[in-house]
C-alpha cells in the first residue's frame, strides 16, 4: 500500500466534499441537534422552575384551601411565594378554572394522631406549565408538613434513617450532569455517525456509478483506493470533535484532558468507520449497506452502553477530569479492533479485486 | 384507463425491483441483526445505561454512608476516616461525608455532585421508611392530583394572562366571574391495604430515580392505580407517551421514504432512468406509478402500529399529510442531490427538521393551543379518547398537504432528462426547477402563481419559529420571530426574481423589475390571506400573527410593503450582480422589520 497513493484519493474526496459544501449541512444538523437536545432538557426544566428566570422573586400564588381544619395556611404563608385563601370548594374550583387562582387544596379529615394517613387533594390545571411550576413550590410545603405529622407520630417508628445534612446549600439549578455526562458524549459521537454513512456513500458511489473501473485504470491500487476513501472520512473526525470542542469552551464549559479525549473519540470513531467500510465493500450498493449500518450501529450503541468505561462513559470522565482508570485498556483494545477490523477490509478488497 | 394500467405497471415493477434487490443477501443478515436487536435492548434495559459511572468522587468517614450512595454508580466512593477535619479538595474529591454532614469542594462539579446526594438521600430515606411496619407513620401525608381543565390560546399571552408567571394575589380571595357549578368533595380514603401502598411506593421511586437524574424535577407519567402519592414523589408529569409515539412513527415512515428516495436516485445513475422517461408515458404517471408501492406500504406501517396500540382507526388520517410530506421530499432529494454523500446529508437534514417540527409543538399536547399544529398531536388525542374535530385537522394537516402537492407539482414538472441527469448544487437545481416555472410570454403571471406557491412554505418555517420562541419572554420572543419572519419571506420573495433571471437571463430590467415585483408581491399577499383564512384565525388574531402575517392594515399597505421589498432585493441583482443578493436581502430584511415594528410598536413600547 502507497501511502502516497492512499492520501491523494483522501485528498480527491476531501475537495469534493468542500466543492458540494453539503458538509455545512451535517454541522448544521448538528447544531440544531445539539439545540434540540438542549430545548428538551434545559428549556424544559427551565419552565418548570421559575427562579431560573431570576425575575419572578416577588411572584405570590393564590391558593385556596378548602375542606377540614388543617395547619396548611400557616405553613404557607410562611413561604412568601404563597397567599392561601380559605374558600368553598366549588367556589375555589371555578376560580382556578379561570385562572384566578394557582392551585386549590383540599384537605381530608384525618387528624395528626390518628392511626391512617393524613389526605390531600391538590386541585391544578391540566397539564399545564404553570401547575407544574406550582406543583414544585408546593412540595417543599408539603414536605415540610410530613415531617411534623412525622414527628407527632414518630414514636411509632422503628428505625430512622441516618441523618445527613448538607454544611452549604446548593440553590441554584445545575446542568452539569446534563452537559457532561449527555451532551458532550453525544455530541463528538456523531461525527463517527457522520463519517461512517459517508463511507458508504463513498464506496458504494463508485462500483454503481461505474467509476471504479475507470479509477482502477490508474497507478493506484484498489486497497489504496479504499485506504484513501477511510482516510478522508477519518480526518474528519478529531477536525470534528475540536470544533465541537472549541463550541462548547466558548459557551464557558471548562472540558479537562482535551488531547486524550480526541485520541479517543478518533480511535473509536475508527472502529465504527471500519464496519461501516467493511458493509460498503460487501454490499456494493448504498440502500443496502446503509440499511444493515444503521441497524448494526443501534446495536453496537446499545450494547456498548450496557458496559461501565465504554468509550461515551470516559469521554463523560475525561471531560470532568474525573478518574478513568480504564482509559489506556480501552484506547488499546479500541486499537486491536482497529487492526483486526483493518485486515478484514483488506481481505475483503484482495478478494473483490480478484473478480 | 389505459394511464390506470401504467401506473399499476410501473407500481408492479417498483416492487419487483425493490424485492429483488432487496432478497437473498440481505434477508439472513436483517433477520439475525433483528433478533439481536430485540437480545440486546433487552439487555441493556437490565444493565442500565452506563453514561455517568464514576463521575463524581465522594469521600465516606463511616462505612454506613454506602446505604446512601453505594447504589449509584455515578459515585466512586474513598474511604476518608483518617482525614478528620480536612477539606474535600486536599483530599481530592468533590464531596466528604464528615460527622453527618456533607462537605463540598468548589465548583460546579461539587455542586452538581451535591445535588445528585441531595436526591440519593431522599431515595435512601424513602427505603428505609418504606420498610417501617406502620406505614402511616414513616409516610403520615398522602396527596391525590386532580386537574381542572383551562385551555390556553394565543389570545391569553399577551392578555395579561401569561404562560409561565401569574400576576401578583390579592389580598382577599378571588371571585369566579362564571357560575359557580356545586362540586363533590373528594373522598379522602387511601387505600387501606397498606401492603398493596407499599408496593406502589416502591414502583414509584424506581421510575423517579431515571429521570431525575438529569433535572430533579420531571417525572414519568404513573401508570399505576393508586393516585395517592407522598409528597417527595410529587413531580410534574412529562408528556412521556408523546415523545415515544413521535419516535414511533417517524421512523419507519422516514426508512421508507429513504428507499423512495433512493429508487429516484437510482433512476439517475448512469442514467438508467433514461428508458423510462422516454416512453411515452406522462412525468406524473411515472412518479405516481413508482411512488405508490411506498405510500401503500407506509400507510400499512402506520396501520399496523396504530392497531398494536388498539386506537381507533380515525388516527391514521393525520398521518396521511405527513406520509406525503416525507414522500414528496423524498422526490425531491432524490431528484437534486448530486452524489449519494450529498442524499445522505440532505435527507438526515431535511428529517431532522421535519421531525421538529411534529415534535415540538406535539410536546405541548393538551396544554396550548400551539400543540395543534402538529398532526402528531391530533393522534395522541385519538390514543388518549378524545378525538379531534375538523377545524382541528384543518389546522394541523393543510399545512402539510399543501407544501407535499407543491412540491409534488415542481417535481413532476421538472421530471425531465435535463433537469434529471444535469450534475449542480442543490441552489442552482432549485433555481433550475423554479425557471422552469415561468412561461416565456406570460412572465408576469408565472411569477404571480411562484409567489401564492412560496407562502405554504414561509408559512411552515413561521409556523416553526413561533414554535421554537413563542415561550420566551415577550419582547424577546416577538422580536425574533418577527426578524427570523421577515427574512424568510424576503427569501421566498427572491426566489421569484432569481427564477426569472435563470429562464430569461438578459430580460431582466428596471421595468421588468417594477412589474416582476408587484406580481410577486400581489401573488404573496394572495397567497397570506387565503390561507389565513381558512386556516389559522386562531394565531393570527394574536400579537403573534401579527409579528408573522401582517394581518393589520389596509391591504394597500402590506402590498406596497412585500412590493418595495422585492424590488430592494431586484436591485440588487439588477444593478451588482448575483453575487449582491445577500446584501440585498439583508436590507429587505431590515426594511420589513422596520415596518413590522412600526405596526406592532403598542405591543413593545
Amino acid at each position: 500500500m502507497n501511502l502516497k497513493r492512499t492520501w491523494i484519493i483522501a485528498r480527491k474526496e476531501l475537495r469534493g466534499l468542500a466543492s458540494e459544501k453539503t458538509i455545512l449541512l451535517a454541522i448544521l444538523l448538528q447544531l440544531f441537534i445539539a439545540l434540540f437536545s438542549s430545548f428538551l432538557m434545559v428549556g424544559l426544566s427551565a419552565m418548570y422552575d421559575p427562579s431560573a428566570y431570576g425575575r419572578v422573586s416577588g411572584v405570590q400564588y393564590g391558593v385556596g384551601i378548602t375542606g377540614n381544619d388543617t395547619i396548611l395556611p400557616g405553613l404557607l404563608e410562611d413561604n412568601p411565594s404563597f397567599v392561601p385563601y380559605e374558600m368553598d370548594l366549588s367556589v375555589a374550583l371555578a376560580a382556578l378554572k379561570e385562572r384566578k387562582l394557582a392551585a386549590v387544596i383540599w384537605a381530608g379529615g384525618t387528624l395528626p394522631d390518628d392511626n391512617g394517613p393524613v389526605t390531600l387533594t391538590l386541585y391544578t390545571i391540566k397539564n399545564d406549565i404553570q401547575s407544574a411550576v406550582i406543583e414544585v413550590k408546593l412540595k417543599e410545603t408539603f414536605l415540610k408538613y410530613e415531617q411534623m405529622l412525622r414527628d407527632i407520630r414518630k414514636d411509632r417508628i422503628t428505625e430512622e434513617p441516618i441523618p445527613l445534612r448538607p454544611y452549604r446549600l446548593v440553590t441554584t439549578n445545575t446542568f452539569y450532569e446534563f452537559i457532561y455526562g449527555l451532551l458532550i458524549p453525544l455530541l463528538l459521537f456523531m461525527p463517527a455517525i457522520i463519517s461512517a454513512g459517508l463511507v458508504i456513500d463513498l464506496i458504494t458511489e463508485e462500483s454503481q456509478q461505474q467509476t471504479l473501473d475507470t479509477l482502477r485504470t490508474t497507478p493506484a491500487a484498489l486497497i489504496e483506493i479504499i485506504g484513501g476513501k477511510i482516510g478522508a472520512c477519518l480526518i474528519l473526525i478529531p477536525v470534528q470533535a475540536c470544533l465541537w470542542l472549541l463550541l462548547l469552551s466558548l459557551n464557558r464549559i471548562l472540558i479537562a484532558n482535551l488531547a486524550e479525549i480526541i485520541l479517543l473519540v478518533t480511535l473509536s470513531s475508527f472502529v465504527v468507520i471500519l464496519i461501516a467500510a467493511i458493509f460498503a465493500l460487501h454490499y456494493q450498493d448504498r440502500t443496502k449497506a446503509q440499511f444493515i449500518f444503521s441497524t448494526a450501529a443501534v446495536i453496537l450503541l446499545l450494547l456498548a452502553l450496557a458496559f461501565p468505561n465504554n468509550p461515551l462513559n470516559l469521554i463523560a470522565l475525561l471531560a470532568a477530569g474525573s478518574p478513568a482508570p480504564y482509559h489506556g485498556a480501552v484506547l488499546l483494545a479500541s486499537a486491536g479492533l482497529c487492526l483486526i477490523l483493518t485486515i478484514i477490509v483488506r481481505v475483503v478488497v484482495r478478494n473483490s479485486s480478484r473478480v | 384507463m389505459q394511464m390506470l394500467h401504467q401506473l399499476l405497471t410501473l407500481s408492479y415493477w417498483e416492487i419487483r425491483r425493490f424485492f429483488s434487490t432487496m432478497s437473498r443477501d440481505l434477508l439472513p443478515l436483517s433477520v439475525v441483526l433483528l433478533i439481536l436487536l430485540v437480545v440486546v435492548s433487552g439487555f441493556a434495559a437490565q444493565s442500565g445505561m452506563h453514561l455517568q459511572d464514576g463521575l463524581y468522587q465522594i469521600g465516606l468517614d463511616k462505612p454506613e454512608y454506602l446505604d446512601i450512595v453505594g447504589y449509584d454508580p455515578r459515585y466512586l466512593t474513598y474511604d476518608t476516616s483518617s482525614y478528620a477535619a480536612a477539606n474535600p479538595r486536599e483530599v481530592g474529591v468533590d464531596l466528604m461525608i464528615q460527622y453527618g454532614q456533607i462537605f463540598r469542594a468548589q465548583g460546579e462539579k461539587a455542586r452538581a455532585a451535591q445535588k445528585s446526594l441531595e436526591r440519593d438521600y431522599q431515595a435512601y430515606t424513602d427505603r428505609v421508611y418504606q420498610e417501617q411496619e406502620d406505614l402511616f407513620a414513616a409516610y403520615p401525608l398522602w396527596i391525590e392530583n386532580d386537574y381542572v381543565i383551562s385551555e390556553l390560546d394565543f389570545l391569553a399571552t399577551q392578555g395579561g394572562q401569561q404562560l409561565v408567571v401569574p400576576g401578583q394575589a390579592a389580598l382577599e380571595a378571588p371571585e369566579p366571574e362564571l357560575p359557580v357549578i356545586l362540586v363533590d368533595p373528594p373522598l379522602s380514603s387511601v387505600p387501606a391495604d397498606s401492603e398493596l401502598l407499599r408496593m406502589s411506593l416502591s414502583d414509584q421511586m424506581a421510575k423517579d430515580q431515571d429521570i431525575n437524574r438529569y433535572t430533579g424535577m420531571l417525572a414519568q407519567q404513573d401508570t399505576l392505580d393508586n393516585p395517592y402519592k407522598i409528597p417527595s414523589l410529587l413531580s410534574p408529569p412529562l408528556p412521556f407517551d408523546t415523545i415515544i409515539f413521535i419516535f414511533v412513527f417517524i421512523f419507519p415512515l422516514y426508512f421508507t421514504s429513504q428507499f423512495f428516495m433512493m429508487s429516484i436516485m437510482n433512476e439517475r445513475t448512469l442514467r438508467q432512468g433514461e428508458a423510462l422517461i422516454a416512453a411515452p408515458i406522462r412525468p406524473i404517471i411515472l412518479v405516481l406509478g413508482k411512488m405508490l408501492p411506498y405510500a401503500v406500504g407506509m400507510i400499512f406501517i402506520v396501520s399496523a402500529i396504530l392497531c398494536s396500540v388498539q386506537a381507533d382507526i380515525m388516527a391514521i388520517f393525520p398521518l396521511i399529510p405527513v406520509i406525503l410530506f416525507f414522500l414528496a421530499f423524498a422526490l425531491f432529494i432524490g431528484m437534486i442531490a448530486r452524489s449519494y454523500k450529498e442524499l445522505s446529508f440532505i435527507s438526515i437534514f431535511f428529517s431532522t427538521i421535519a421531525t421538529s417540527y411534529l415534535f415540538f409543538p406535539s410536546i405541548f399536547a393538551n396544554v396550548h393551543i400551539v400543540s395543534l399544529l402538529s398532526p402528531i398531536t391530533l393522534v395522541v388525542h385519538v390514543i388518549q379518547g378524545t378525538g379531534y374535530t375538523l377545524t382541528d385537522y384543518i389546522y394541523a394537516t393543510s399545512l402539510f398537504y399543501l407544501t407535499s402537492f407543491i412540491l409534488f407539482a415542481i417535481c413532476i414538472r421538472n421530471f425531465g432528462e435535463e433537469q434529471l441527469f444535469t450534475e449542480s448544487g442543490i441552489i442552482q437545481k432549485l433555481t433550475l426547477y423554479l425557471s422552469g416555472l415561468i412561461s416565456m410570454r406570460n412572465w408576469w403571471f408565472s411569477l404571480f402563481f411562484i409567489g401564492i406557491m412560496c407562502i405554504p412554505f414561509v408559512l411552515m418555517a413561521q409556523m416553526m419559529y413561533l414554535v421554537l420562541f413563542f415561550n420566551l419572554p415577550m419582547p424577546a420572543s416577538l422580536l425574533l420571530i418577527m426578524l427570523l419572519a421577515a427574512w424568510t419571506e424576503e427569501i421566498a420573495k427572491a426566489a421569484g426574481i432569481i427564477a426569472l433571471i435563470e429562464a430569461l437571463p438578459s430580460f431582466l430590467n428596471l421595468r421588468v423589475l417594477i412589474i416582476g415585483s408587484a406580481a410577486i408581491a400581489a401573488g404573496f399577499l394572495f397567497g397570506e390571506k387565503l390561507l389565513l383564512f381558512v386556516t389559522i384565525s386562531q394565531i393570527s388574531d394574536s400579537v403573534f400573527g401579527a409579528a408573522l402575517f401582517l394581518s393589520i392594515g389596509m391591504l394597500w399597505m402590506p402590498f406596497l410593503l412585500h412590493m418595495v421589498c422585492v424590488l430592494i432585493t431586484g436591485a440588487a441583482v439588477l444593478y451588482a450582480g448575483k453575487r449582491a443578493l445577500p446584501f440585498g436581502l439583508l436590507l429587505a430584511t431590515i426594511v420589513h422589520l422596520a415596518y413590522n415594528l412600526y405596526h406592532l410598536q403598542g405591543w413593545i413600547w
